[in-house]
């Protein structure tokens, strides 16, 4: 009797299993891409897809619009895109997790706890990202609604560290260590701050004392020259006003600034600065021009006390390749310099030391490098360059 | 002094009911009495006169106010008070209360009288353990930290306060908790240029804190870092090498050329008693030397023209150039000395001490001749 009826319900189960054995269900996954399947299926995906496309992946759209609804109480949402955020965060999406936190902020919910997690989780982010100010501001607000939100002084804190306003980081970890005094972090953080402060001051003050000792060098630099009644002259392009440019008696730190004293205009980029070597003597970096060819030598440390010949010797021990006429021989070498304000030519007993010639009284050293003229005697360039000027001996 | 019939009258006179200028006419009086031993003694016994006058600190009259609050300075000055005032009338909750309120007018006056009561063991126990209660060590190094606190009060003997409390090891070890930050907050106080009292108070408290030589790596670890503000007071302008600059610590390196030392030279010897308090363990010793601290005791040593501060300055280079002590005597604190050779010791120093007052007075004598040579009108 009862058989009867299970046989009914048998027969229909019989059937129903029997099926399983000859067709296969619908939308079955297939074996090659169900790995791919899954991953769309809301509860079984590894990363949510960057954006929802609800043709796609309409389950997932579907959730969202719950999780989303605008008649849910702001609490509640907000607390959902805090949620969000944090999952952003984790996965090290900031920029995601900034976009959630802020649409969070502006549910402007009256969950003040609430608001400060959002706003000290939207720090964090912008702290991962680099921006600190944004950061700073971030925590700076947190503290304002909550200020014994610990980890909202802990950023504020580490902002300030990032931007080195040191005092101001200390500020935030004692405000902390107030409402928090066993802290580690805030703790440690006060004294890594300090820490870094009293470095920056030490800074602070080695670049005064050097900058005080490297200003020393060049006023006792130039009270040598000085003192040797030379005189310096500013190339004309560099000058502040359009007055006279005579430097001699301009010793403030502006003219000592201005007199870059290192090479000429163009060619020679040379950095050579005049200096006052052991001796205590003045070397300084010299020019000597051959307008013949259109050449020129440059030596770097030519002592005040050399004379010229020293060095000419020297320097034309083997003659110039540009020396076509191989007649540049030592001997036979004129040097002149040139007045350029009486456009006059003075030549150079090259016997002579080079302080000697530096000190006559018509002798401007133009950007901080003395040149000379050098023509060979007798030569046909030599008569011609001569011509129509005037011309002194020493 | 007065009878007790007097004493009933005057007491009379003490409530806040009394018509304002009697009330002043007997504070002013007692205030005269407190400013000698034998009225401080005749209060002495009469605690139901100090318990009135305690009573009209809350009086409306500043003026009353004022007396009252100087009237407790000379009794709390004087030990054999503490007592009464402690015990008896029970003056320290609301010193203390009346010392948290910034607009408290009279701050500065309950600092001092705290500071009195706090110079002796005995009191300063019994008060240690109200401040604990009541307001908490770290509220009080706060408060003596935060600039401005107080609109109408400097609070400056907070600082004396502070180093009297730290007699107690149970205040010291409060301090020199390593799991607060209250110590760390002290320390920029050694460089306090507007008021020697608190600078004296600050120093006064560290030199009593390295008293206890297990906190020594710890004070002298990054976590506090003390050496450079107890050596920042004793070094000077004077240029020192490249190499001697590079291995100071940080906050004494490249001092420029209007750095000015410490004026007092009573602050001066305690700065030198505490370096040398740290030299007492082995690793004290070692970061001292490694820190450079013998070039600034030398230039020190030359600027410095008081023959006590120079005698303390002495023995802190004594150790750190010295060699360093046999095993087992590595802890100066710790080592066992001999009866006899205590004695010598103790000999050497009697000695010491009077010599260094002979050369005093030499000076002393020396200035004023000088003095008067020079003091003559124009």
């Amino acid at each position: 009797m009862a058989s009867t009826v299970h046989s009914d319900s048998d027969d229909g189960m019989d059937a129903f299993m029997d099926k399983f054995k000859t067709q296969r269900y619908k939308n079955a996954f297939s074996e090659n891409d169900w790995e791919e399947e899954f991953n769309k299926i809301p509860m079984f995906m590894k990363n949510a897809p960057e954006e929802i496309d609800p043709q796609k992946y309409p389950e997932l759209a579907c959730l969202q619009s719950i999780i989303h609804d605008e008649d849910r109480p702001p609490e509640e949402q907000a607390k959902s895109l805090k949620d969000e955020g944090n999952a952003y965060f984790k996965e090290k999406n900031y920029q995601k997790a900034v976009v959630a936190y802020t649409a969070g902020l502006k549910k402007k919910c009256a969950d003040q706890d609430l608001n400060a997690v959002l706003l000290t989780n939207r720090a964090a982010s912008h702290f991962y990202l680099g921006n600190m100010r944004s950061a700073l501001n971030d925590a700076a607000a947190a503290k304002k609604l909550k200020p014994d939100h610990l980890k909202a002084l802990i950023r504020g804190a580490q902002c300030c560290i990032e931007l080195r306003h040191f005092s101001e980081a200390i500020q935030w970890c004692e405000d902390g260590l107030k409402v928090h005094p066993t802290d580690k972090k805030l703790r440690e953080l006060r004294a890594a701050a300090d820490k870094h402060k009293r470095a920056a001051e030490r800074d602070a003050r080695k670049a005064k004392a050097k900058e005080k000792k490297l200003h020393g060098e060049k006023e006792a630099l130039l009270n040598a020259i000085k003192d040797r009644g030379i005189k310096l002259v500013q190339p004309a392009r560099a000058q502040r006003s359009g007055s006279d440019s005579e430097d001699e008696d301009e010793r403030s730190p502006a003219a000592i600034a201005e007199l870059s004293l290192d090479g000429l205009s163009s060619q020679e980029v040379t950095g050579a600065q005049v200096f006052v070597d052991e001796q205590g003597s003045l070397q300084w970096p010299v020019l000597f021009l051959y307008p013949e060819h259109q050449q020129s030598d440059f030596i770097s440390a030519f002592c005040e006390n050399s004379c010229f010949t020293d060095h000419l010797g020297v320097m034309f021990e083997e003659l110039p390749p540009w020396d076509a006429d191989r007649k540049y021989l030592p001997q036979n070498l004129q040097l002149y310099f040139e007045d350029e304000e009486k456009e006059t030519l003075y030549r150079v007993d090259p016997e002579m030391s080079l302080l000697k010639i530096l000190q006559h009284k018509r002798y401007f050293v133009k950007a901080g490098t003395p040149s000379f003229i050098v023509l060979v005697k007798g030569s046909s360039y030599c008569k011609q360059f001569l011509s129509g000027r005037k011309i002194h001996g020493l | 002094m007065l009878s007790d019939s007097e004493v009933a009258e005057l007491l009379s006179f003490l409530t806040p009911s009394t018509r304002p200028d009697v009330k002043g006419q007997a504070t002013e009086y007692i205030l005269g009495l407190s400013g000698n031993r034998d009225g401080c003694r005749f209060l002495h016994s009469k605690p139901d006169l100090i318990a009135a006058l305690f009573a009209l600190t809350s009086d409306p009259s500043i003026a009353i106010v004022k007396d009252c609050y100087h009237i407790f300075i000379n009794l709390s000055a004087d030990e054999t008070l503490h007592q009464v005032l402690v015990k008896d009338v029970k003056v320290v909750p609301v010193l203390f209360k009346n010392l948290l309120d910034p607009e408290y007018l009279f701050s500065d006056q309950i600092c001092t009288i705290l500071s009195n009561l706090t110079r002796h063991e005995k009191t300063c126990k019994i008060l240690f353990k109200v401040l604990q209660e009541d307001v908490g060590m770290a509220q009080l190094v706060q408060i003596f930290c935060t600039e401005g606190y107080n609109k109408n009060a400097k609070l400056h003997y907070l600082g004396p306060l502070l180093s009297n409390l730290t007699q107690l090891p149970e205040a010291r070890n409060y301090l020199m908790d390593k799991d607060r930050c209250v110590v760390q907050r002290l320390l920029p106080f050694t460089q306090y240029q507007s008021s020697v009292v608190r600078r004296g108070g600050v120093i006064g408290t560290l030199r009593n804190c390295c008293f206890d030589h297990a906190h020594h790596k710890w004070l002298l670890s990054d976590a506090v870092d003390i050496l450079p503000f107890l050596l920042l007071p004793l070094a000077g302008p004077e240029e020192l090498t490249e190499e001697e600059n590079e291995g100071l610590p940080v906050d004494l390196q490249y001092l420029p050329e209007d750095k000015k030392r410490e004026e007092d030279p009573d602050i001066r010897k305690m700065l030198l008693e505490t370096l040398l308090l740290l030299t007492a363990t082995k690793a004290g010793r070692q970061m001292l030397k490694e820190k450079n601290v013998y070039p600034i005791m030398r230039e020190f040593h030359r600027w410095e023209k008081d023959a006590h501060v120079t005698a303390a300055c002495e023995k802190l280079v004594q150790v750190l150039i010295g060699d360093e002590p046999e095993e087992g005597m590595e802890n100066l604190m710790e080592v066992e000395i001999p009866q006899d050779v205590e004695e010598k010791l103790k000999e050497a120093d009697a000695k010491e001490q009077e010599e260094l007052e002979k050369e005093e007075e030499k000076r002393k004598q020396a200035e004023e001749e000088t003095c008067s040579n020079k003091c003559t009108p124009s």
